[in-house]
């Protein structure tokens, strides 16, 4: 019952939403235009593409109710995917393509067996699998130079647009940004779709779900995949803008941060995760300038977040929104 | 009323516009340096730390360079390349273009690709794999201390006059330990001595148990170390606690320096090893440095890579002088091709590579002067010390 009335007056907030982010979006895109400083449009970037990671993350969170501590692997495997895509003649078009295809089709394989394992064991499996890559990279020399990172050997041009585009802060926050818009919007509308509602209710009780009649295993593979898709986007993105690539980007400490970042912001919001993952960049540089304990800022500010706000910052925003709008807080 | 308040405001601009135009002239000169100050190589950064603000502070208090202050600013890397590569950027993006210091190869070699972009200018003074003055060599890259083909023409002609003949290696698996590996290896066939082990442990490694057990196993009555830092006390450590050093013969690079000695004290005595920089090197420019460095750090003496990095500084400095100008591309030109007036004497950089021309020395752990610390034994003047320029480097335009 409850339902049938809340949804109608609903509706007008949820285009809200949709108004809010594009308006959010050209803002963001008017950046470059209006800030000349190169070094905060390169930060913005790098804390763009430190977004779409962790929204990758938050909506795994979201809709299947799981945490993955190895989500570095499918951001890091995108970039060793270009490097080496590359290094071994494909051109640039291919190995860019191949950067997110590769890691998306690996995580619908591999989440149609562990999707089917819950709770911790899910996030010790994420985990182990992400780090056995890390060792892969580490130790194999040969293939990827090891701890030293290998450099990426883009050609001049790419798409028919200059390299430089993706290299410049300007240009590249640009991209960087739209592609996080857009990630939102997308996982906004399947979130609105059939699909995430049953994903939803999967997430809630599986058991009921098959009962009624649903296949369960696939629908949470497929978000499995939706959200390594999204955390290869950001390694492709990364790969695209450093030119460099090494085994810090398949590391866990990174999958463990992107976690962080969508702790922060909310994961129960799709854009939550989002503003995390750059108020995690901000506080991380700004205390990386006056002390190297930097990490000891981060934790506080984690526990301070877990235990005050545990919708996370977004969740605040969204209170604080529907209060000023005049309605009751959800 | 309005007009005297205007005129006011008009002679007030004027003076503020007098006074600023000296004042851009005056511009500090900005040195970044990005480097460990955390991590397995903590010690090494903070060793390249200390260098550095000595230097700065030796040239601000006698005037400046040109008669422009010194500014510094330091910024963490850990050791890592990608983190070197985000805050060499990001120092060059906050006017910080001219940077030195960082630790490990692999920070040199990715920052090396990036300065042009980023209009900034990179001296290594602790860097020694070959690739950054060889196949990896950029117009703004230089490097004021020994690459790692210096440490093997060392290690030839004293390899020589061992009786040793099976050797093992432990290096460090990143690109100075491979190189350094690679560089005895070389060593050891001219020698026609046989490498019947050769192990690369991951950087900051805890557990070397594995690797001196496969020492030990394979026979070797020698081992050449590649390891620094926390590596290098972790790995000593365990093999005095192994009995390795009771039987095999050790010599080293980076492996048993002025501090790592002071840390693993009698498990240092009698390893062997390159020495590129030893505060006893007895020349009147280095006498009176390790004077001044005993006054701003009280009882201490310059270790070998506060040695190297001030020897890096000495370059910088006086090649902005020379240039009368602090910009990259002006200090780079100037550092081509140029004889400096360093510690170790006068030193040419090498306009085909980037690489100075200096003397390397090699030695053992023993006492001096009551201390336990590196001697030298053999010195190597430049010329002999150095390769010459490596043909792979061809610079890009």
């Amino acid at each position: 019952m409850t339902d049938i009335v809340a949804g109608a007056p609903t509706r007008p907030r949820r285009m809200g939403f949709l108004f809010a982010l594009l308006a959010i979006g050209a803002a963001g895109c008017t950046l470059p235009a209006v800030v000349q400083s190169p070094l905060f449009l390169t930060l913005m970037t790098q804390a763009a593409i430190n977004a779409v990671l962790a929204t990758g993350v938050g909506f795994l969170v979201r809709q299947n109710g799981t945490v993955s501590f190895g989500h570095a692997a499918f951001f890091g495997l995108s970039a060793y995917a270009t490097a080496l895509l590359i290094k071994f003649g494909l051109p640039a078009e291919a190995a860019i393509i191949l950067a997110v295809a590769l890691p998306t089709l690996f995580a619908l394989a591999l989440g149609v067996v562990i999707v089917r394992i819950t709770g911790v064991a899910f996030s010790m499996l994420t985990l182990a699998v992400a780090q056995a890559f890390h060792e892969l990279v580490l130790k194999w020399r040969e293939l990827a130079n090891g701890d030293d990172g290998m450099a990426i050997a883009f050609p001049a041009r790419v798409f028919g647009i200059d390299m430089a585009t993706f290299q410049q802060p300007a240009s590249m926050f640009l991209v960087c940004w739209v592609a996080l818009i857009a990630v939102i919007l997308g996982l906004w509308l399947l979130c609105r779709s059939r699909f995430g509602t049953l994903t939803l209710a999967i997430r809630e009780n599986e058991e009921r779900a098959r009962y009624i009649g649903y296949r369960t295993v696939l629908p949470r593979a497929i978000i499995y995949a939706v959200s390594a898709a999204i955390a290869a986007l950001a390694g492709l993105l990364f790969a695209l803008y450093n030119g460099f690539v090494s085994p810090g980007t398949l590391h866990w400490s990174l999958s463990g941060e992107a976690l962080i970042m969508a702790i922060i912001g909310g994961p129960r919001l799709v854009w939550g995760p989002a503003l995390g993952g750059v108020i995690f960049f901000f506080i991380k540089n700004a205390a990386g300038d006056f002390t190297d304990h930097w990490p000891a800022v981060i934790g506080i500010t984690l526990i301070l977040v877990t235990v005050l706000l545990p919708r996370g910052v977004g969740g605040v925003l969204v209170w604080l929104g529907a209060r000023l709008g005049g309605r009751r807080p959800s | 009323m309005q007009t005297v308040w205007m005129r006011r405001m008009g002679l007030a601009a004027a003076t503020v516009l007098a006074a600023a135009a000296p004042a851009a002239a005056q511009e500090t000169i900005k040195i970044g340096v990005p480097t460990a100050l955390t991590g397995t190589y903590a010690d090494l950064g903070d060793q390249s730390r200390r260098a550095v603000v000595f230097a700065v502070e030796e040239a601000n208090a006698a005037g400046g360079i040109d008669g422009r202050k010194v500014e510094v600013r330091f910024l963490d890397t850990e050791a890592k390349p990608d983190l070197a590569r985000r805050q060499g950027e990001k120092l060059a993006l906050e006017g910080y273009k001219l940077l030195i210091g960082a630790v490990a190869s692999g920070e040199g070699l990715a920052m090396g690709p990036m300065l042009q972009r980023w209009d900034a200018l990179y001296i290594s003074t602790i860097n020694k794999a070959n690739q950054i003055t060889g196949s990896a060599c950029q117009p703004r890259m230089f490097r004021a201390n020994r690459l790692d083909a210096a440490d093997g023409a060392v290690v030839t002609p004293w390899l020589a006059g061992r009786k040793e003949t099976k050797w093992a290696i432990m290096a460090a698996d990143i690109a100075w330990g491979r190189d350094s590996g690679a560089s005895f290896i070389k060593s050891a066939q001219a020698n026609k001595r046989t490498i019947v082990s050769e192990n690369y442990s991951p950087f900051g490694s805890n557990d070397f148990a594995p690797y001196i057990q496969k020492i030990k196993d394979s026979g070797a009555q020698g081992l050449w170390v590649a390891l620094a830092g926390r590596d290098a006390i972790n790995f000593a450590t365990q093999a005095k606690q192994f009995g390795l050093f009771d039987t095999v013969f050790t010599a080293g690079v980076s492996f048993v320096t002025d501090n790592t000695v002071k840390t693993l004290g009698e498990v240092s005595r009698g390893i062997w090893g390159i020495i590129n920089y030893s505060s006893t090197l007895d020349t009147p420019a280095n006498k009176k440095f390790v004077a001044d460095w005993a006054k701003k750090y009280p009882g201490a003496e310059p270790t070998n890579f506060e040695g190297e990095t001030y020897i890096g500084m000495q370059v910088l400095l006086q090649a902005i002088a020379r240039a009368k100008s602090s910009k990259p591309a002006d200090v780079a030109k100037a550092m081509e091709g140029t004889t400096f007036d360093t510690i170790l004497g006068k030193q040419l950089m090498r306009k085909e590579d980037h690489q100075l021309v200096g003397p390397n020395f090699f030695g053992y752990v023993g006492d001096k002067d009551g201390k336990l610390k590196p001697i030298i034994t053999m010195s190597v003047p430049p010329e002999t010390a150095t390769p010459p320029a490596d043909a792979a480097c061809k610079m890009p335009g």
